[in-house]
């Protein structure tokens, strides 16, 4: 069956193949176009929703200030100080807890207890406890991208494969070389969908931080711009919101790609 | 006879509140090839993972000729790590480059020298089990113990991996304990066949290893019979 269908489209196939490549741009580039013609044309308000020239712009003078670049400095600081703090406690419980039992009995359930409160509703104890300074955003996003990360560590490591394990008994391999040789190796999928998740939750913490608790930080522009009503600066900032949540995704699946690069061999 | 190797002296070996052993007593002598036969759930895999220490008998007693013996066990399944290439899960105890060097002369061993830097995912099931084989070979055992590695290959697979199994262990003078339900097998590869039934081991006989059809029919004829008549000790 596929090589009949193969064999017909053979001399068409680079224009299908290119074509598939475009289909996934079809209705985002579509929608923008749409909007700019009926905001050229007068048909929806450009005060509420102004046309996506008009966006751009407003970001090409917003950088030409230097403000932009430093609120999302600032972001990005943020939510990489957050990341780093979060992901490696999350980490650490991980490990500890997937490969001691006593560990697990003593952490466990208390970590799942914390997990399941929604880490945004710690926002008001976060401003009473630090104020609004970086403190509180680094601390909200730390406890958001810990628990994935967490999670996915700790069943990643509960999960390797017993006959692995096994193997490795029989085949004499001491506890360090079971460690880095089975047990992280076989655990690191599970650990990067963990990863990958964590990058996810760390943006939008961050994002609701900087808008609800804040004096800078693209989180913060957003809300100061609507205070002036300034729809054009709103919609910037959903377009990088977008774009860097984009970048993590990006970077994570990079990731994957390079550490799991034996999966990709099965796929093929 | 030389000194055996090991000797299982009235192993007993109970999970909960199920006798998966009782009684098993045979030796191992170096050089020799055993195959262990016996019906599906007759304790055949029990005495390899005691032989392998991977689990401790519940009574009785193995002794060993030499008590840092080196064991090697080829599972049914491979075992292979997915995430090393096929030469590092041959040399995936250490990275030197003795180590490599000699990984890739096994890898020639077990027929896979084409295929050094690929993963064992794509590899055939045949050829997996070759490179599970020459993962066990890398540490030079004492006493290589093959836990149905077999089971899961297509017949013709089969026939050819049972040849090149028999070639390298009589090449490389390996002492080899076999578990196998399949009675041909165990007639055509080993020096000596020992069926355990019900928990021990109820009957020996000389395999038919390296002899013509005839003999390895006779031979699996005869062990069969064991295996389905014997009535059960008390």
């Amino acid at each position: 069956m596929d090589n009949a269908t193969d064999l017909t489209r053979n001399p068409k196939q680079p224009r299908a193949y290119s074509f598939k490549q475009l289909l996934p741009w079809l209705i985002p580039v579509g929608l923008i176009i749409i909007w700019q013609i009926a905001g050229s044309l007068g048909w929806i308000s450009t005060k509420l929703l102004p046309t996506p020239w008009s966006v751009i712009q407003d970001g090409v003078s917003l950088w030409q200030s230097g403000e932009l670049q430093k609120n999302m400095g600032i972001s990005l600081y943020r939510a990489l100080v957050g990341f780093a703090i979060g992901g490696s406690v999350g980490f650490f419980f991980g490990m500890l807890n997937g490969l001691s039992k006593t560990a697990r009995a003593l952490f466990d359930s208390t970590i799942q207890m914390l997990r399941n409160i929604p880490h945004l509703s710690l926002i008001p104890v976060v401003i009473i406890l630090f104020g609004i300074g970086e403190t509180a955003k680094i601390s909200l996003v730390t406890v958001g991208v810990m628990f994935p990360i967490y999670i996915n560590t700790f069943h990643g490591i509960t999960s390797v494969d017993p006959e692995l394990i096994e193997m490795g008994r029989a085949y004499g391999l001491s506890k360090r070389e079971m460690l880095t040789k089975i047990v992280f190796p076989g655990a690191l999928p599970t650990i990067l969908v963990g990863v990958r998740y964590a990058l996810g939750v760390m943006w939008t913490t961050l994002i609701v931080a900087e808008t609800i608790s804040s004096t800078s930080g693209i989180g913060y522009m957003a809300t100061n711009a609507q205070e002036f009503m300034n729809m054009k600066t709103v919609l910037l900032c959903i377009v990088i919101y977008a774009l860097l949540g984009k970048v993590s995704d990006l970077i994570a699946k990079l990731l994957e790609d390079i550490c799991l690069d034996w999966q990709a061999e099965r796929s093929r | 006879m030389a000194e055996p190797l090991l000797t299982l002296e009235r192993i007993g070996k109970v999970y909960g509140d199920k006798t998966a052993l009782h009684d098993v007593n045979f030796s191992i002598y170096p050089g020799e090839f055993i195959a262990l036969v016996g019906m599906s759930g007759g304790g055949k895999s029990t005495i390899l993972r005691l032989i392998a220490q991977l689990e401790q008998p519940t009574s009785g007693q193995i002794k060993y000729a030499d008590p840092d013996m080196v064991t090697r066990v080829m599972f049914q399944n491979d075992r292979l790590l997915p995430w090393m290439t096929n030469v590092q899960n041959l040399s995936f105890k250490s990275s030197d480059k003795a180590q490599q060097a000699r990984a890739k002369a096994m890898l020639e061993t077990v027929g896979l020298q084409d295929f050094p830097d690929s993963y064992p995912s794509s590899l055939s099931g045949g050829q997996k089990q070759r490179l599970a084989l020459g993962r066990a070979l890398m540490a030079d055992p004492q006493l290589l113990l093959l836990d149905e590695p077999l089971g899961a290959l297509d017949a013709l697979t089969r026939r050819k991996m049972q040849d090149s199994i028999t070639e390298i262990c009589q090449q490389q003078h390996l002492t080899t304990l076999l578990i196998t339900h399949d009675v041909e097998e165990a007639a055509r590869m080993a020096d000596r066949v020992i069926v355990v039934k019900d928990g021990t081991n109820v009957y020996e006989a000389d395999g038919a290893k390296g002899q013509d059809a005839a003999t390895i029919g006779t031979v699996s004829e005869d062990v069969l019979n064991v295996i389905l008549n014997t009535p059960q000790e008390v």
